[in-house]
């Protein structure tokens, strides 16, 4: 199976805050990512995911078998969002970057947020997943 | 009920009207969102719809539902009746010459096309030139580079001021002997600017071009008179009028509407049939190919009686109230800008906050039960121009009230705090 530690950390975190306090929860991700920034020389439209309403980049990076991802957006919500899945599924290889599905955006279960977020939430999975597995080809 | 209380409102056309009673003819209006009291400021993207329109469609359904210009049967004369009368209706509400001048479509966007394809399709050719504005929405330019692809047709584009006013000098310096068309919004779904439509024309005529006027937002918040204006075709949207979506409606001058080849091939629109030649079916019927959307046209002009009812002027008095307070209370708010400050418009707030990003504000806001619209607004065009990515756009429907006004700049006041 695939480690996947720190995703059921979210997973579990999550679990356990209503809707309000999992809002702040993903506020705070977004507000701990501002001691670790993203340099500006990265936002640049070859790491740019298109399709949302907010700007996403996301960098990938391959150290023998294993996918690395750090990922900003320039709305404080979505970088929230954005880290969780970069997190989470950083330190894969490339079979289990394969194997990972839209049922683990459901498994977060962000209950609260709306549908258009879900649908970013999957969309931003669908490019780490391309990103990933586009090198490994 | 709404029918005796619209009959009661139009006795005195002056008296501004009595907006909690008129929110009591919207029934979404009462709902509560994350336990609070709904405050809907989007009415530019749809509006909501009043009773009388909920009702008068489900009564059609239950009561008198069959297809039009078919049977010969009560059902379906009744059906074609409510049809033909709510063409009626449209065509008073923009003061056409004639019924037969009202297409009915599915909404703006296909009035737009349908032109595009039939009267631009056959009358334009390689180098001819239409003229749009930097502010259109997406469904009054991408119809034309759809054409631009197919014809070889040039498209320019007038600029507008930092303010959101369409430049005059630059818009007449675009005009020349290839101009065939002048396809321009009446009024900006973004910046709420109203164009000197009459202006425009005046100047697209003296050069021997038509004028296609983009109404989706202004008929909702003025009265329209294409006969005045003089423009050539005028495009609408029901589901902004108060009406249900899946029906629009384009009006086109008879000699031109005439002129034009049909839309879509099928039902409806044909003369005579047979496998060597078929003719086409005189105005409008021509382009309506298939079953319309016979429910909806009602509910539609159930929807322009009920705004009637109102009364348009009151309507716009009330509305631009509204605005005026919300100039006022959104411009107090630090940090907080509003992009679009035309002397003439109408019941659109675009804002921007230099505290957060427009998705966090809407985030935040819909929690407090706001709903407001942000984002590029299908004008990625103006926004670029604008130097901006997304607004927030708060817009005023006949329902809105100060009190909304306030709800939203008390959940802009929260998301200060929280992201400030
Ligand atoms: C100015 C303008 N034009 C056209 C449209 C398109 O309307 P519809 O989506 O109903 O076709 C809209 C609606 O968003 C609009 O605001």
């Amino acid at each position: 199976m695939a480690n996947l530690e720190k995703f059921e950390e979210f997973v579990d975190n999550l679990s356990q805050l209503d809707d309000e306090t999992r809002f702040e929860y993903i506020l705070d991700l977004a507000r701990k990512h501002r001691h670790d920034p993203f340099p500006a020389s990265d936002m640049t439209p070859e790491h740019e995911m298109h399709g949302c309403q907010a700007k996403v980049w996301i960098v990938h990076e391959q150290r023998g078998d294993m996918h690395y991802f750090r990922g900003h957006s320039d709305a404080a919500i979505v970088n929230g969002l954005v880290t969780m899945m970069t997190d989470s599924f950083s330190g894969l290889t490339s079979r289990e970057i394969a194997e990972l599905s839209i049922d683990h955006v459901r498994k977060l279960n962000l209950g609260s947020l709306t549908m258009q977020r879900q649908v970013g939430m999957m969309a931003m999975l669908k490019y780490i997943k391309k990103l990933g597995l586009a090198q490994a080809a | 009920m709404s029918g005796v209380a619209s009959l009661s409102r139009t006795v005195d056309d002056n008296a501004p009207y009595d907006v909690e009673e008129v929110r009591t003819d919207f029934p979404i209006l009462s709902e509560k969102i994350y336990g609070k009291p709904l405050v809907f400021l989007d009415s530019a993207a749809s509006a909501q719809k009043p009773r009388v329109v909920i009702e008068a469609m489900k009564n059609l359904y239950e009561h008198e539902y069959a297809n039009v210009h078919r049977g010969l049967y009560w059902l379906s004369e009744r059906a074609t009746d409510r049809f033909e009368q709510a063409r009626r209706t449209v065509a008073a509400h923009l003061n056409a010459a004639h019924d037969h001048e009202i297409v009915f479509t599915r909404n703006g966007t296909e009035a737009i096309n349908l032109v595009a394809a039939t009267w631009g399709r056959t009358f334009l050719k390689a180098g001819d030139e239409i003229v749009i504005s930097e502010l259109e929405h997406h469904a009054n330019i991408v119809p034309w580079q759809m054409l631009r692809s197919e014809k070889g047709i040039v498209i320019k584009v007038a600029p507008i001021t930092d303010e959101g006013e369409l430049r005059m000098d630059a818009f007449r310096a675009l005009l020349g002997p290839r101009t065939k068309l002048v396809a321009i919004a009446h009024m900006s779904n973004v910046l709420g600017t109203i164009f000197p439509v009459k202006e425009i024309v005046a100047s697209a005529h003296a050069i021997g071009a038509k004028v296609l006027l983009d109404g989706c937002q202004a008929a909702t918040h003025q009265r329209v008179d294409v006969q005045d204006i003089g423009c050539d075709f005028y495009a609408i949207t029901g589901h902004k009028l108060y009406g249900p979506s899946g029906i629009g409606a384009l009006w086109g001058r008879e000699e031109l509407l005439d002129a034009m080849p049909p839309y879509m091939g099928g039902g409806e629109m044909i003369d005579k049939v047979s496998f060597e030649k078929t003719t086409w079916a005189p105005l409008p019927h021509k382009f309506e190919a298939g079953t319309p959307a016979i429910v909806q046209a009602h509910g539609l002009a159930v929807a322009l009686d009920y705004m009637n009812g109102l009364g348009l002027e009151r309507i716009a008095r009330h509305e631009n109230d509204v605005l005026r307070y919300a100039n006022e209370r959104l411009g107090a708010i630090p940090g907080l800008r509003i992009i679009g400050t035309a002397p003439s418009k109408a019941s659109v707030v675009s804002m921007l906050a230099d505290f957060a990003h427009a998705h966090d504000i809407a985030t935040v806001i819909d929690r407090e039960g706001v709903a407001v619209r942000t984002g590029n607004h299908c004008a990625q065009p103006l926004m670029a121009r604008l130097g901006v990515n997304a607004t927030v756009r708060a817009s005023i429907g006949l329902y809105n009230r100060r009190q909304d006004i306030d709800a939203l700049a008390e959940a802009l006041e929260k998301v200060r705090r929280v992201f400030g």
